[in-house]
């Protein structure tokens, strides 16, 4: 199967948050019950009940409006993603065609994912099942039910301004550079944390952390120096005692043995 | 009958079994993250629960220990943490004795020899650094910032690697060395033979056998090896 | 709409006003972008920065209200840079397809003679004498455009008030926004260009709302926009079958197909037509010299909706008719039966029953408050919907308006459960006209069964009652209606459709029959169904076989009239046929042929044509050609400057006369609250994952989870003044009522870039989405509303009224 993306075009995207609903929708997920609290955003943040949430940011200039951008804040499904490679239990994987897939059985809450996500985007609770009180991570999963029987993903099929696209990452590339030289704007994801499998073309040559995106996100350094560099030395260290205490073992026996024979 | 020294008091050993059941199962439970093939052991959390578990038996016995006898566990941990001449000729002599060396060239030793020093101090700041970050990824999730979680993660497995295999070596010494034969007994009923005392612990036997042949509520008595 | 959905994105430039089309239509956001994507301009204009500004080139803030001096301005913007640039414009359609050459009655005065009134009112009586609004010849009016009474002339004279300054001024639209707003909009007025205008109910839902939409076509007609691709006036239907449902008389005035109610002096079928059906007028002067007046028609389809409803002729039987006819319920004429004031004979205690189908006046009536009292009154009421409305429960302790204990009232009370529209089958009708077949998704729940289910049972259990009653009233016209489909939805597209007296489906409403030997439910929809091709609105064919692929699809679903899918097409080409855009031609005479879509009239092009058979294209008016100048609205024959109800300001800046003189006026409104108490302009509105009146979207927790609260938006300028923080609880009040909500501190809506009468203008924005059931409950911003509407249509004035708010 081939390297897919979804396209996030915030030039096309006028906010109207059907691709929440639907995400829910096809997921099935609760709403949540929320307040008004003096924005239209709403839930507050990603959860486990909310893998897609739009967020919007009223942008001034001289103190009246100029603008109103609506960003998609979803999993970024990251070539090199910290989640994957934080995840003890190797619950989150990478999937075939790309996406950050995850099982959810494997999961043992520790949290880890959430934790080293440049895009603070894995979000745990505790919930009821069959099997008594869980506590398991949850996130966009790209629809992994769908994508991988040919449909598009759910937020994507709802979309009704074309805003999000689904089809071969090259293609996406190919149609976010395209669209980027045609509103002079930019391309968010094509090299950042190894390539993200969502790709944005932002309004304007604006910082992207107004859209509320790392401006240069990276799998932590303590994460690569934690996985591969500490753990790695633990064995080496646990390993190379273990054998050291054996020597220790064979030559003082052997030591000890003697002594008492030539006593 | 061989005559016998108490080396331990059931204070003390409680103490060090209830740790020993702490950690171990701290450790397993603990290694299902570390070790990628153990990870399925770690699913639906259940192992989470029983690190948290003990990780309170970890760190509550000791503070209740504490609580208990503030004075002797205060001692104790200033003579952890100091190191003199005398652990100098130790360090010197060590790597002969324990490799089946001559016995007489080792020093005499007080209650807690050099070693046991090191290891005890290990222990304290590998099993307080292991409470820090542990609590703080516990309690503190998503108050302290990813940075400082990061870090506890961090910490938390260099404190594991380095506590562990100083654990190995513990073990080693205490229950499989040929020349610690009574170590581990003692770690049950509290008691060695006085032969092995002058050999192992020649200083302490003799504060001790210089009253009575019974332990003196000296500062190593809480010793753990 | 004049055009339909997939077309906007055939437009160069596309003006939203009076519409927040992405968060109310957004679907009709694919098509814009599409447009932009193709090079188009967007321009909004509206008082708040909404989530269409977002994504318009161009955002204007324009005071609430103030539609017809903005228009107005560009009217005379268009019309004096005609004169300086004629060749930017399409001077033959404006001069052959349009009145304005036409010549006006010399009687004739404009508000600028009488200040800020037209000829002929009658003050007292609020209404007009339109004698002096007609052409000079009501028959044959003669095209003159040096007359001082030509339409061209009189609008040169009536707009050239209307000049940036005075706009600005009235408006608080800065002049320069003003300015590139007519440049890029009238960019359109090119040959081969063109411009839509999509408008929604902040246009229609003021005094003068009628006048709003007037002025929309004058000017699309001077820019050429009307009947081409990616033209027209686009009305945004706030529901799926809004069109549908008006299209078969959701409004008091009309039947099927828009055919008067008929009243009481219309005491036979000819009567009723000569009543009703407008002469032909052919003008004189023109390129063409034949108009086919479509209305001339008329009797045709009134016969036919008789014979719908009581059966078939097989033989022509004039007398028969005429009792059958009698049958049909009647009005008083000039007696007004609308909304504001059902609700007012209510409180009256006139009317003793209502049924509420799909409606919930005590959220969406305006004066809630008012219109909950008048319930009270009723001694039945019957409400059809999904979910327990608050009108259904206007009786609980949980309505705060109630004016007495619920063990006190009276009203005996029916919620019939009703499917949704996936657990039923059968048409809706879009914006865009096209009618499109829906199969049942999923079984309803519980009780709950489809509206035609319970009106059939209805209408069985009506003929029972009324065949054991001799002296029930009007008896006939139950037990004799023909009511043969019972609740088979096929048979109902079929009647809908009618039938010839074999029982063989007519062809199209040109073979309809003026004796009762065909019928038709609705004549526009006579051609949805037919023998040969079975029921169209279930045609599912994604290909467009338009020759230049305009986006017509006209093999998807159908459209009426006769599948045309945009109206006045033969105004698209110029008089030898050939399409004014080479690019994008809707129709062309190639050949000796019309192709393309489905002409406007089947006839050659007017060069083409024999003398005495040269087809104006505006079919449907008495004349021929399309009104610049329209005489048949209540209050002028152009648009003019008026204040809303409750304004603001305390006098209008165009003239002496503040409000329209004709608006209509609830009897039970009480007086206007004045800028004093009430300073700042409210105007209500939806929000895209709220809708209506809130009992479809209140219930469904993942919308409540994206709006769940009542709110009001209020500037960050006034809130500051205010000391109203963001999330605050507010009250807002108006001279109606008062409600609680939270408040959204926002710069979308701060004050308007310019004073206006020497005054600041404060904005605040009141969705009315919310009542006392359902899963999310709140405040109702109807509490608040006027009981005063618009001079035509009654519509009541629900985008701007005046309203103080202050913390809670």
């Amino acid at each position: 199967m081939s390297e897919k993306a979804i396209l996030f075009d915030a030039t096309k995207c006028m906010g109207c948050r059907a691709c929440q609903v639907a995400c829910k929708g096809w997921n099935e997920l609760p709403g949540e019950e929320t307040s008004n609290r003096g924005t239209y955003e709403n839930p507050p943040d990603l959860s486990t009940t909310t893998w897609l949430k739009m967020k919007f940011g009223e942008v001034s200039s001289n103190g009246s409006i100029a603008t109103w951008l609506f960003t998609r804040r979803a999993c970024m499904h990251c070539t090199d993603a910290a989640c994957v490679k934080a995840c003890p239990t190797k619950a989150l994987y990478y999937h075939e065609m790309g996406f950050v897939a995850y099982n959810k059985d494997l999961c043992s809450g520790c949290g880890y994912c959430q934790e080293f996500c440049p895009f603070d985007v894995p979000r745990l609770a505790s919930t009821k099942t069959d099997d008594g009180v869980l506590s398991k991570m949850d996130k966009c999963t790209f629809c992994a039910d769908r994508v991988t029987r040919g449909e598009v993903p759910a937020c994507v099929k709802t979309c009704p301004t074309g805003a999000l696209v689904f089809d071969d990452r090259d293609r996406i590339l190919e149609m976010a550079d395209d669209r980027a030289a045609e509103v002079n704007g930019v391309v968010y994801g094509k090299d950042v944390v190894g390539g993200t499998h969502v790709i944005y073309v932002l309004d304007r040559e604006v910082d992207p952390e107004l859209h509320g995106l790392p401006k240069d996100p990276k799998v932590p350094a303590l994460a690569t120096a934690w996985k591969d560099i500490l753990q790695p030395a633990g064995y080496v260290l646990g390993g190379v005692v273990a054998l050291g205490l054996a020597m220790n073992y064979m030559v003082a026996r052997a030591r000890m043995v003697k002594e008492k024979e030539g006593r | 009958m061989q005559h016998e020294v108490e080396r331990f008091r059931a204070r003390s050993r409680w103490l060090h079994w209830a740790i020993v059941l702490a950690s171990a199962a701290l450790l397993l439970t603990g290694a299902f993250l570390y070790v990628d093939q153990w990870g399925i052991a770690a699913q639906d959390g259940w192992s989470r629960l029983i690190h948290r578990i003990m990780g309170v038996v970890f760190v509550g016995v000791p503070l209740l220990y504490f609580l208990i006898t503030p004075g002797r566990t205060l001692a104790w941990i200033k003579e952890v943490f100091s190191w003199g001449r005398d652990d100098i000729e130790w360090l010197k002599a060590a790597p002969e004795y324990y490799f089946g060396g001559d016995e007489s060239r080792m020093p005499p030793q007080p209650h807690m020899n050099s070693g046991q020093k090191m290891w005890a101090l290990v222990a304290v700041v590998c099993g307080v650094g292991l409470a820090i970050t542990g609590l703080i990824m516990w309690f503190f999730k998503g108050d302290v910032g990813p940075g400082v979680f990061q870090w506890s993660v961090f910490f938390h497995d260099v404190f594991v690697i380095a506590g562990g295999t100083m654990t190995l070596v513990h073990v080693y010494l205490g229950a499989v060395h040929p020349r610690m034969t009574e170590s581990l007994k003692s770690m049950f009923t509290g008691k060695v033979s006085a032969e092995y005392a002058k050999s192992h612990y020649g200083k302490w036997y003799r504060e001790v056998a210089g009253h009575k042949e019974v332990a003196q509520e000296s500062p190593g008595a809480q010793s753990e090896a | 709409m004049t055009n339909h959905w997939c077309d906007i994105a055939n437009a160069d430039v596309v003006l939203i006003i009076g519409s927040n089309a992405a968060e109310n239509h957004p679907i009709s956001f694919k098509w814009i972008t599409e447009a932009q994507l193709r090079g188009a301009k967007v321009i909004h204009v509206d008082p708040r920065f909404t989530r269409t500004s977002a994504k318009a080139d161009i955002w204007a803030p324009i005071r609430s209200g103030t539609d017809i001096a903005f228009i107005g301005g560009m009217i005379n913007w268009v019309l004096d840079d005609m004169e300086a640039h004629p060749e930017n414009y399409n001077m033959e359609y404006v001069n052959q397809y349009t009145n304005a050459q036409l010549v006006i009655n010399n009687g004739i005065k404009l508000p600028v003679d009488l200040d800020g009134v037209f000829s002929g009112l009658d003050e007292d009586a609020r209404s007009y004498d339109k004698t002096t609004w007609k052409y000079a010849d009501t028959t044959n009016p003669v095209a003159d455009l040096n007359s001082d009474y030509s339409v061209f002339k009189l609008l040169k004279r009536h707009y050239s008030r209307y000049d940036p300054d005075t706009v600005s001024g009235i408006t608080g639209m800065p002049k320069d926004k003003f300015l590139e707003i007519c440049r890029t909009y009238a960019a359109s007025g090119q040959k081969g260009k063109s411009g839509t205008i999509m408008y929604a109910m902040g246009t229609t839902q003021h005094t003068y709302g009628t006048q709003n939409i007037r002025a929309y076509a004058i000017l699309q007609l001077l820019l050429g926009n009307i009947g081409v691709a990616g033209g027209g006036i686009n009305a945004l239907r706030g529901e799926s079958n809004v069109q549908g449902s008006t299209d078969m008389c959701l409004l008091w005035h009309i039947l099927p197909g828009y055919l008067a109610v008929p009243h009481h002096l219309d005491t036979d079928l000819d009567t009723y037509v000569a009543n009703h059906a407008p002469g032909t007028i052919t003008p004189v002067g023109l390129a063409g010299d034949k108009s086919s007046n479509w209305w001339s028609n008329y009797k045709k389809y009134i016969a036919s909706l008789v014979a719908a409803w009581y059966g078939v002729l097989s033989a022509p039987d004039p007398a028969l008719m005429d009792t059958r006819f009698n049958y049909l319920p009647k009005v008083k004429k000039g007696e007004n039966y609308s909304h504001m004031r059902l609700f007012e004979k209510m409180n009256d205690g006139i009317i003793k029953g209502l049924m509420c189908w799909g409606q919930n006046p005590a959220v969406g009536g305006p004066m809630a408050g008012f219109e909950r009292k008048a319930l009270e009154k009723l001694d039945w009421l019957v409400c059809v919907d999904l979910w327990e409305t608050e009108t259904a429960a206007f009786w609980k302790p949980e309505n705060p308006s109630r004016s007495k204990p619920t063990s006190e009232i009276d009203t005996e009370v029916w919620l019939l459960p009703a499917c949704a529209s996936y657990e039923k089958e059968g048409t809706i009708t879009n914006s865009g006209r096209w009618a499109q077949y829906r199969y049942k998704a999923v079984d309803p729940p519980g009780e709950a069964e489809d509206d035609l289910w319970i009106v059939d049972k209805l209408v069985q259990k009506l003929k029972e009652l009324y065949k054991a009653d001799p002296d029930a009233p009007n008896r006939d016209a139950i037990i004799k209606l023909s009511w043969t489909h019972g609740a088979d939805v096929d048979k109902v597209n079929r009647e809908i459709n009618g039938l010839d007296s074999n029982g063989k489906l007519v062809a199209n409403f040109t073979k309809l029959k003026d004796d009762g030997t065909t019928s038709s439910g609705n004549w526009l929809y006579c051609d949805m169904y037919t023998e040969e091709e079975g029921n169209r609105a279930k045609w599912r064919d994604p290909v467009d076989h338009h020759p230049h692929q305009i986006g017509l699809y006209s093999n998807w679903a159908w459209c009426w009239p006769l599948n045309r899918r945009i109206i006045y097409n033969r105004a698209s080409v110029d008089l030898d046929g050939k399409a004014w855009d080479e690019d994008q031609p809707v129709i062309e005479w190639r050949g000796g042929t019309w192709i393309g879509d489905v002409p406007d009239g089947g006839w050659p092009p007017i060069n083409v044509a024999p003398v005495g058979s040269k087809y104006l294209p505006f079919i449907m008016k008495p004349e021929g050609v399309a009104r610049i100048w329209g005489y048949g609205r209540a209050d002028g024959p152009l648009p003019e400057v008026y204040e809303p109800w409750e304004s603001p300001l305390d006098a209008n800046l165009m003239s002496g006369t503040k409000n329209d003189p004709t608006c209509f006026l609830g009897e039970d409104r009480g007086d206007p609250g004045s800028p004093t108490s009430y300073p700042y302009v409210a105007m209500t509105y939806r929000v895209t994952e709220e809708w209506q009146a809130g009992q479809m979207t209140r219930n469904l927790p993942w919308l409540v989870e994206l709006m769940p609260e009542m709110f009001v938006e209020i500037g960050e300028d006034l809130a500051e003044a205010k000391g109203i923080g963001n999330g605050h609880r507010v009250k807002v009040k108006s001279a109606r009522g008062e409600i609680a909500a939270v408040a959204v501190v926002t710069k979308r809506l701060n004050k308007l870039p310019g004073k206006v009468g020497g005054k600041d203008i404060y904005h605040v924005g009141i969705p009315w989405h919310w009542g006392y059931t359902g899963l999310s409950t709140g405040a109702s911003a109807n509490i608040l509303t006027p009981h005063v509407g618009d001079a035509n249509t009654a519509i009541p004035e629900f985008k701007t009224f005046l309203c103080d708010v202050e913390k809670a």
